[in-house]
């Protein structure tokens, strides 16, 4: 009874000495964030801007949520922010939007969508909510053309032999089916007279048939071949082996990947003449296996490219939303920088990972986005996301 | 009962391995392919007879006792975390780094047990506590980073054939010499066999049981070191996203068993492994969907068992056919 | 043999003492934190209630000795069929009953394998999981609606509801308490459990037990899939997917012993759900980082097992 109720008051203390300690550094806007996905690099060079770099500059508090999967995940954790009095929501979780949105209405935070887009159908339900900010994001029209200039690249290089790694596809996320589907309608497009996938050569229906199926057919498509195809991240010894007989394909020439190139297959292609492209982050690992020549062409959301996202929030927090004339809120497309080659991957990774002058520092952003600027201009901003552009703004 | 000879024990044992390989080539001709095509299908067979070996034996070595261990993965990966992070900083080649994930591993595998020993809660939810506390460990460890050695042409370079059944063989030798030929061994067996009376007896089973850790942990920490030189990187995982690993251990468990009235168990659980890897490398030749992968995996570890627990019926119904014919 | 003293008591009550720790420390790290302490407690009960239904049910697989690691997935099974059903129907009722029978039909497909052939449960509960994972998957490329299948919010936003939860979940604990106090079933399963040969020899249909037991917790099951389609209507691949785990940590933290045995109790479950809500509410006040947040996590999970499991230690080491 004694050791118990030595136990219970020390477990009590543990509990109440670390609530304490993050209380001090708390800051005074508390803005929660959905995750999608806590381990990727992307999603961790995220996080770093946001903790390291905007926490500091703009006083505010990110509260991560856990890794989530599931909308009731999704609406535990708008919950799980609604204690912790945030005022608004970052959300990178796309399992329910429409649920997510009601929710933050229904408790009067405001929502903001980073990194992604809602549908045409879905904007025009929410574009007049009160505490809906808007979206800032690569819509899916630009997933699709993400892809479909990787594909083109190699294509135009006068390669005809590929693999692809589809990723979630077997999943059917919308992401990674529209890269894919631009992977293969760049080689429709390119494949010559009566190119085709499957009987098919619109992208409309090329992606629906990826919706279908679930997965991607090999075979020619004119003049080109698509020699082996895996997806999925089932991460057993069957995959792997699929992944590696894959990379040892005859006669392969470039495997085009929608995310996570290096770290699924960089190992199969050390060593070898393949080319690998992925639509991945700026890490140093990256960095490294470009150097390498592991991996040869790499299409990236830049970490800071959450910035815009999050000043239009607080904007809105402290009072300012941007609207357009009609009172709508933001729906503004983002694309990707592209890295082909070693010094010009190393050029963005130092501007994008530094934690003194990131792409998006709180100078460029409080002079181009400062309380009460106007959504055109606002618009203008964002738009001029490419590297060129940003370091022009720098200037 | 009479003991088999020794020819009919080694044709009972290879039984199973052979029966699998047989099925699945007639299926490969069906399909036009062939189960080993190249260097690669050999690379993916072996590495998946020494994965599943050894975690089989992990998992057994403290299942048999009654002791569940979800926390296998997350030594797998925080051993190899540990291991990958020393390698990129100090230069380590592969044999060292792969002696350090072993090192960490039953580091990691003798806490476990400590923890087990001295709280005395059920094991299984001590194994749940210690994922994620492992988990969480490589993820503060790495900034959720991770680590990437695809530029370590020496550490991939590791993933070789020869290598594979090289890791494989050391092991089982060294765990068929522990559990049957020596002292702890036999102290081992006797806890299995009767827990209550070989403590009585005057076994230690608290030193017996954190051995057996440690030699999870340790079996662990080459499987994770495997992992890592095939891909060249380390992921996180988080919430118990580790754990999965373990269940690719019952099939070639319950078949080791079987397997082991004729030889020894622990040879009979690499047969399974090599059934195991059998299967997984014609998943991989024939394209298989994960889907069906899984259904036909759980297919046939329900089949095995019903054919286990049911064999004497079975066995018996068989025979009575035969007299009756005859 | 007398009565028992109070000193002797408290162990039995371990759990519910670790539940009133975690409900001080929630107000307490709420208090420093400035958190909606209010609103916080709705969200636990929204949190748990589909674990404390799932868990409830489970209680006698467990009291058996034996272990279900597939609820998770029969309740993502039970789930997509019933909004799959409801989506062809326009019927609630019709949703809840197929949630409901599905939650029963693999219930029944578990323990009679089980019983027929002489399986162990554990294992038995493994391929199940497999293969109901794999089928959610099935399902959702079936549904033809990309990576959800949906059921839309305003048809069930009214009984999105604290009281009807709170009833659906108190309705189950008294049919449950029911049974398992009050009827020979219980009595039996404890027996079973405590002792598996005496129970055979004294004529206890272990077989039996094993299916009756299976089809109470399918009933929660199917009632923990109805109440996640009202919580949240879209639902993937991964629905409920984590419940197998949340079952056995709520079970434990309710002070249940894991092999099961006399010293059952069905309302081990619903003190363990909500103790596992209240500390998923601290660690988010908390606001650690992910990897620490983890460790945090662990290392108060077995301290709050620790304390709930106290009085069971003896000379040899549990299995």
């Amino acid at each position: 009874m004694k050791n118990l109720k030595r136990i219970l008051c020390l477990a009590l203390c543990l509990m109440l000495t670390l609530a304490c300690l993050p209380a001090m550094a708390a800051g005074s806007v508390k803005i929660g964030v959905l995750v999608a996905d806590a381990t990727g690099a992307e999603a961790l060079a995220f996080r770093a801007y946001y903790e390291k770099y905007i926490a500091k500059a703009y006083d505010v508090e990110f509260i991560y949520s856990e890794e989530l999967k599931t909308a009731d995940g999704e609406k535990d954790a708008i919950d799980n922010f609604i204690v912790n009095n945030c005022k608004a929501v970052i959300s990178f979780s796309s399992v329910d939007r429409p649920a997510q949105i009601e929710q933050c209405e229904t408790a009067g935070i405001y929502y903001a969508v980073a990194t992604g887009t809602l549908t045409d159908e879905e904007y025009e339900d929410f574009k007049n909510y009160e505490h809906y900010v808007g979206a800032i994001g690569p819509s899916l029209n630009t997933e699709f053309q993400v892809g479909y200039n990787m594909a083109a690249y190699y294509i135009d290089q006068g390669m005809t032999k590929f693999g692809m790694f589809g990723g979630a596809v077997p999943y059917r996320t919308d992401m990674h089916i529209y890269r894919a589907a631009g992977m293969l309608c760049a080689m429709v497009d390119k494949g010559g007279e009566g190119a085709a996938y499957q009987g098919v050569n619109k992208p409309d229906d090329i992606i629906g048939m990826i919706y279908g199926t679930g997965t991607i057919e090999t075979g020619k498509i004119g003049n080109l071949e698509l020699l082996a195809y895996v997806g999925g991240y089932d991460f057993d010894d069957a995959w792997f082996g699929k992944l590696a007989q894959m990379a040892g394909t005859e006669g392969i020439e470039a495997i085009l990947t929608v995310g996570s190139g290096v770290d699924v297959l960089g190992s199969f292609v050390a060593g070898s003449s393949v080319k690998l492209a992925t639509v991945d982050s700026f890490t140093p690992a990256m960095g490294e296996a470009m150097n390498s020549g592991i991996i040869d062409y790499v299409a990236g959301k830049f970490a800071t490219s959450i910035g815009p996202i999050f000043i239009a929030t607080l904007n809105a927090v402290n009072g300012q939303p941007i609207r357009n004339e009609e009172g709508c809120a933001l729906a503004l497309d983002q694309g990707y920088w592209v890295a082909t080659n070693a010094e010009q991957f190393a050029q963005y990774y130092a501007v994008d990972s530094s934690e003194e002058n990131p792409a998006y520092s709180k100078d460029i952003l409080d002079a181009y986005a400062p309380a009460g600027v106007s959504y055109e201009d606002f618009a203008a901003f964002v738009a001029q996301y490419s590297f060129e552009e940003i370091t022009a703004l720098k200037k | 009962m009479k003991k088999p000879s020794l020819i009919k024990s080694l044709l009972l044992s290879l039984l199973i391995p052979c029966a699998v390989l047989l099925v699945l080539e007639i299926i490969a001709l069906a399909k036009g392919v062939r189960l080993f095509a190249n260097t690669d299908s050999w690379k993916l067979f072996f590495r998946a007879v020494a994965n599943v070996t050894l975690t089989t034996f992990a998992l057994s070595v403290n299942l048999d006792s009654g002791r569940f261990d979800f926390s296998l993965g997350a030594v797998a990966m925080l051993s190899a975390t540990i291991a990958g992070t020393l390698s990129q900083q100090w230069n380590m080649g592969p044999w060292l780094t792969l002696a350090v994930a072993v090192c960490v591993a039953a580091g990691l595998g003798l806490i476990h047990g400590g923890i087990y020993v001295l709280t005395r809660i059920p094991p299984i939810i001590v194994s749940l506590g210690m994922a994620l506390f492992y988990e969480g460990c490589a993820f503060a460890f790495t900034g959720g980073k991770g680590v990437s050695l695809v530029t370590r042409m020496d550490i991939i370079g590791f993933s070789q054939i020869g290598n594979y059944i090289l890791v494989t063989a050391v092991a089982v030798m060294l765990v068929v010499l522990l559990l049957d030929y020596t002292r702890f061994g036999a102290n081992y067996r006797a806890l299995v066999s009767g827990q209550k009376i070989a403590v009585e007896t005057g076994i230690h089973e608290v030193g017996n049981a954190l051995g057996c850790y440690v030699v999870s942990g340790a079996l662990m920490g080459v499987v994770g070191f495997i992992g890592m030189a095939n891909t060249g990187s380390q992921q996180m995982a988080l919430n118990f996203g580790s754990i999965g690993i373990m269940f690719t251990a019952f099939l070639p468990m319950f078949i080791g068993g079987w397997i082991g009235r004729y030889i020894n168990k622990r040879i009979g659980i690499m047969l399974g492994a090599v059934s195991m890897a059998l299967i997984s490398l014609a998943y991989a030749r024939f394209d298989t969907a994960s889907s069906v992968q899984s259904i036909i995996s759980a297919l046939l570890l329900v089949l095995f068992l019903i054919y286990l627990n049911n064999e004497f019926a079975i066995l018996s119904k068989f025979r009575k056919k035969q007299g009756a014919k005859a | 043999m007398g009565k028992q003293t109070w000193k002797e008591r408290i162990p039995a009550f371990a759990s519910i003492l670790g539940l009133m720790v975690l409900i001080a420390a929630y107000y307490i790290v709420g208090a420093i934190r400035d958190a909606n302490v209010a609103y916080g407690l709705k969200a636990i009960v929204n949190q748990s209630v589909v674990v404390a239904l799932v868990a409830t049910g489970a209680v006698f697989i467990y009291t058996l000795g034996s272990f279900d690691i597939s609820l998770g997935a029969a309740t993502g099974v039970s789930a997509l069929l019933g909004a799959m059903a409801y989506n062809a129907t326009g019927n609630l009722l019709v949703m809840f009953l197929v949630c409901v029978g599905v939650a029963v039909v693999l219930g029944f497909i578990n323990s009679s394998l089980a019983s027929i052939f002489n399986l162990p449960i554990f294992v038995t509960t493994v391929a199940m999981m497999s293969v109901l994972s794999a089928f959610m998957l099935i399902l959702i490329g079936w549904n033809g609606a990309g990576d959800t299948i949906k059921v839309k919010a305003r048809d069930v936003r009214p009984l999105d509801n604290i009281p009807f939860k709170v009833a659906i979940l108190a309705a189950y604990i008294a049919l449950c308490w029911f049974v398992f106090t009050l009827l020979p079933t219980g009595r039996e399963a404890k027996f079973t459990g405590g002792n598996p040969v005496c129970a055979r020899l004294s004529g206890i249909n272990e077989k039996k037990l094993g299916i009756i037991a299976s089809l109470i917790s399918a009933v929660g099951i199917g009632l923990g899939a109805f109440v996640t389609i009202i919580y949240a209507p879209t639902l993937t691949k991964d629905t409920a997917s984590s419940i197998g785990m949340d079952v056995i940590i709520a079970i434990v933290f309710g002070g249940m012993p894991v092999s099961g045995g006399p010293r059952s109790r069905i309302l081990s479950a619903v003190v363990g759900a909500f103790s596992m809500g209240f500390m998923t509410q601290i660690m988010s006040m908390l606001n650690l980082g992910s990897g620490y947040g983890q460790m945090i996590k662990a290392a108060i999970f077995l301290l709050v097992v620790f304390i709930a499991l106290g009085s069971q230690r003896g000379k040899l080491l549990t299995r």
